[in-house]
């Protein structure tokens, strides 16, 4: 009987703000386990939050057996990979520090906003093992800055954030970028004439979730994608490449998946110069539709692997936003919260908060809108580019992407 | 039980939860899973701040008590504070479920009860589909250094079938659920499943896409719980409005924002994802008119910002799990029912549009709801399938524009999901209501 355990250990530290000064400090201290056990093509399963001792759940897991779940598939093994992607977190001290004197400068400096929520900074370490000679371990720290903006004039319920995600905090360079983006708060200017107009975005999660249901190994090979049948296909601009990227930098997630698939460069390509070369798949969607095997199996600590998502990422495909603007205004969206796609591909999203963009700074606020395409458009005619995110300091491995869409005030 | 510090304020919640998991994908069992977790939750006050930890080693509660009251300043008028003073003093033991718990029903009783639904599935058109058994029991106990000893249960359960259709080149998903409180009242649900699967059918079949525009708006019960949520709900939780000025003016209670008609309760006490007999600082379950006939009557409140406002407690602190401290969220939420028929409502429509389910919602200034099913009202009938992307409507408007409500109402709870404020997601509430219309939002 193979035997295979999975521990995640969160270590958090988190300063909760209100009205722009600290009002608590809260610490995690977090041990998850799961267990599976596999014996004649099948598997059991089970877990526990807290560091229960591994007789215990190794027993639960073998009581598990007994619901004949198949799983004939080869365990991953043979591979020890050790990494550790922040050697030096932030602890919990510098935070309290970085974080007084950061909400010192916004009650002195602006004291025409109200900043809430929090800053924290979280270790976590995981581990897979198994009896098959696997031996993975993912260690990170990330400094987490999410703070809700209100401007004390509005009576909406926030009017943007100040955020960064990285393993690292420049102040000069989080001053340099946020001082120019509080100024913009107090700069209205009205949307640029037209109906059809260059946003940039850099969290598009609604289009990277719809994408990801889209390349779903499973769902295209029974027919419910709309990108069914159409491998080698173009599909897209060809200057899109979009990967299953499973590179911790990006995802502060484990480089591997919850079967112990590790990717040769952490990633895989599924669309390449528009072109449709895969879908996602874990071991056993693969096998079930005969698919390549990417590693994209998912899961919490103690479930059954299974095909969900996948962490998709486009490239980075294009170098200079203002050149490719070449003098257009573009709109940059801070906030687009419940837009959605339709099933065929058709797109609209309200943007709370939206900035006038020259591509480099952002210039002013502009009122509400609502902007529209549809998918094969938007990574299609209307695809302006995926670009490094140079002047932004929003977080690491960040990128901005621009589209023409349609706007309506 | 525990040793509280002088000069401080002290609590502590210690949850223990039962889930199973149960899901197929087609036919094959893929997870049968049975989850047993304990932690707790420390919060220390000494007047100025708060200090709050998470474990899960719950021999460790006095030890973390002790580590937060060292990061303190004790504060020997700690119990003249003003939120201290409004903590509530609650002592007692409140277990509904102790009886017809989820816990005594065998797993293989509930694996059998999904898979007993599974035949409905076989459809040429549904080409996937996932399903799930989901069960949770959660038994807090919260202890406090004012005196608070409670311990009291909760318990939910529920169906979930996930289908992926292709009708030829149209493809959807759906999504087909029932919550419930006890395990038998998931039996015998045939009839229900069958008509939702034929909806979710006929809608891919058939929806064409909306034309974009301004449109009178009928919801049904589970659209208007997502819209009172999203459009109003968010706005009651007070934590927004604890040191802003401009907000407390917008909504200044005994403010007009909606005709008479319009009334929307918070009610801890109500069965279902939303119910709180006791919310996570130990305060007591209540029902609450946040708007009663159009008029602006209360709002949700921690006891922090009961204290700040000067407002009564209305049991809302609420946390997502023992990993994160109670922050104002609400219960279940919903508009009341009204007296007129549907189809008196439906017949004098000449054009709009029926949101029937929902996929999710959001509420800031501009609200949204992306509908799952939308039709066309034309000429006082509900008639074709529409593709809608997204719904919206301005917050401060929107509330005026709410022109009928219903005599028919419903009160629901979601499987799986819920709502997210900032890093606490999901959490479970209650929703829903009468159908409602309002008169102008825009679809998209």
């Amino acid at each position: 009987m193979d035997k295979e355990f999975i521990t995640i250990r969160q270590k958090e530290t988190a300063v909760k703000v209100q009205n722009t000064r600290i009002n608590a400090v809260r610490t995690k201290d977090i041990v998850k386990k799961g267990v599976r056990v596999y014996k004649d093509g099948k598997i059991g399963i089970s877990g526990a939050v807290g560091d229960l001792p591994d007789d215990v759940l190794i027993e639960n897991a073998v009581k598990n057996l007994s619901t004949n779940i198949e799983y004939p598939y080869k365990l991953s093994g043979d591979r020890k990979d050790h990494r550790c992607y922040n050697e030096n977190p932030m602890t919990g001290e510098d935070l309290l520090k970085y974080s007084e004197d950061i909400l010192a400068v916004l009650r002195r400096d602006y004291p025409e906003f109200d900043f809430s929520e929090s800053i924290s900074t979280t270790e976590v370490q995981w581990n897979m093992k198994n009896t098959a000679g696997l031996d993975l371990e993912y260690r990170d720290a990330i400094i987490y800055l999410g703070l809700i903006l209100k401007e004390k004039k509005s009576a909406n319920l926030f009017d943007g954030f100040l955020m960064y995600f990285g393993r690292s905090l420049d102040m000069d360079k989080f001053w340099a970028f946020n001082r120019d983006y509080l100024a913009a708060y107090n700069n209205s200017v009205p949307l640029p004439e037209g109906d059809v107009l260059p946003v940039f975005t850099f969290q598009f999660n609604e289009l990277l979730g719809f994408l990801a249901n889209c390349l779903n190994g499973e769902r295209y090979a029974v027919g419910s994608s709309i990108f069914s049948g159409k491998l080698n296909e173009q599909l897209f601009n060809d200057k899109i490449v979009l990967k299953q990227n499973m590179d911790p930098i990006y995802t502060a997630e484990p480089f591997f998946d919850m079967e112990g698939t590790v990717l040769e460069n952490d990633s895989y390509t599924l669309i390449d110069k528009g072109r449709l070369t895969g879908v996602f798949t874990d071991k056993r969607s693969a096998d079930m539709y005969n698919l390549p095997h990417t590693g994209a199996a998912s899961g919490g600590y103690d479930d059954m692997p299974m095909l969900q998502g996948a962490p998709l990422r486009f490239d980075v495909d294009s170098e200079d936003i203002k050149k490719a603007l070449g003098g257009r205004p573009a709109l940059l969206v801070a906030v687009s919260s419940g837009g959605d796609f339709t099933a065929d591909g058709s797109f609209a999203a309200p943007v709370q908060v939206g900035f006038l963009f020259d591509g480099e700074r952002i210039i002013g606020k502009v009122p509400e809108f609502t902007m529209s395409s549809h998918l094969n458009k938007m990574l299609g005619e209307d695809y302006i580019g995926t670009f490094e995110n140079k002047h932004l300091y929003l977080g690491e491995g960040l990128t901005l992407q621009g589209f023409n869409m349609k706007i309506t005030k | 039980m525990y040793r509280f510090p002088e000069g401080l304020y002290v609590d502590v919640r210690i949850e223990e939860t039962y889930e199973t998991k149960i899901s197929f994908k087609k036919t094959a069992l893929q997870q049968q899973k049975v989850r047993s977790n304990k932690g707790a939750f420390i919060r220390v006050f000494d007047g100025d701040r708060w200090y709050y930890s998470s474990i899960t080693d719950i021999s460790r509660v006095q030890e973390s008590i002790d580590i937060l009251a060292g990061m303190a300043r004790p504060n020997p008028d700690i119990n003249n504070h003003p939120i201290v003073k409004e903590f509530e003093v609650n002592t007692g033991t409140v277990l509904n479920f102790s009886e017809r718990s989820v816990t005594d029903i065998p797993v293989e009783e509930k694996q059998a009860l999904l898979e007993g639904y599974l035949h409905l599935l076989d459809r040429p058109e549904v080409v996937h589909h996932t399903s799930y058994y989901v069960d949770n029991k959660t038994i807090k106990s919260i202890y406090s250094s004012k005196g608070t000893a409670v311990t009291f249960d909760k318990q939910t359960c529920g169906i979930r079938l996930s289908l992926d259709m292709a009708c030829g080149d149209k493809k959807d998903k759906g999504t087909v659920s029932k919550a419930a409180i006890y395990f038998d009242e998931l039996k015998n649900l045939c009839g229900f499943f069958s008509e939702q699967v034929e909806k979710n059918i006929q809608f891919v079949r058939e929806a064409e896409p909306v034309e974009p525009g301004i449109y009178p708006v009928l919801m049904g019960p589970e659209a208007t719980g997502v819209f009172t949520h999203e459009s109003f709900g968010h706005k009651s939780e007070s934590d927004f409005m604890v040191g802003d000025e401009t907000m407390k003016a917008e909504w200044a209670l005994g403010k007009t924002i909606g005709q008479d008609l319009l009334t929307i309760i918070d009610d801890g006490t109500v069965s279902g994802n939303g119910y709180t007999p006791f919310d996570d600082e130990g305060t007591r379950g209540k029902k609450t008119y946040i708007i009663k006939n159009g008029k602006l009557t209360g709002r949700l409140h921690s006891t922090a910002t009961s204290a700040a406002l000067e407002e009564p407690l209305t049991g809302n602190a609420r946390a997502v799990s023992f990993e994160f401290e109670p922050i104002v969220r609400m219960t279940t939420t919903y508009i009341e029912k009204g007296d007129r028929p549907l189809k008196d409502i439906i017949a004098e429509m000449d054009k709009g549009i029926f949101i029937d389910t929902v996929k999710h919602g959001s509420g800031m200034s501009t609200f949204t709801i992306a509908p799952a099913r939308a039709y066309k009202i034309e000429n006082g009938k509900i008639t074709k399938p529409v593709k809608v992307s997204v719904v919206t409507g301005n917050v401060f408007e929107t509330l005026a524009e709410v022109d009928a409500v219903s005599e028919e109402f419903e009160l629901l709870s979601f499987v799986g999901g819920g709502c997210g404020k900032m890093e606490q997601f999901p959490l479970p509430v209650g929703f829903g209501g009468p159908y409602t219309r309002v008169k102008r939002l825009s679809v998209q």
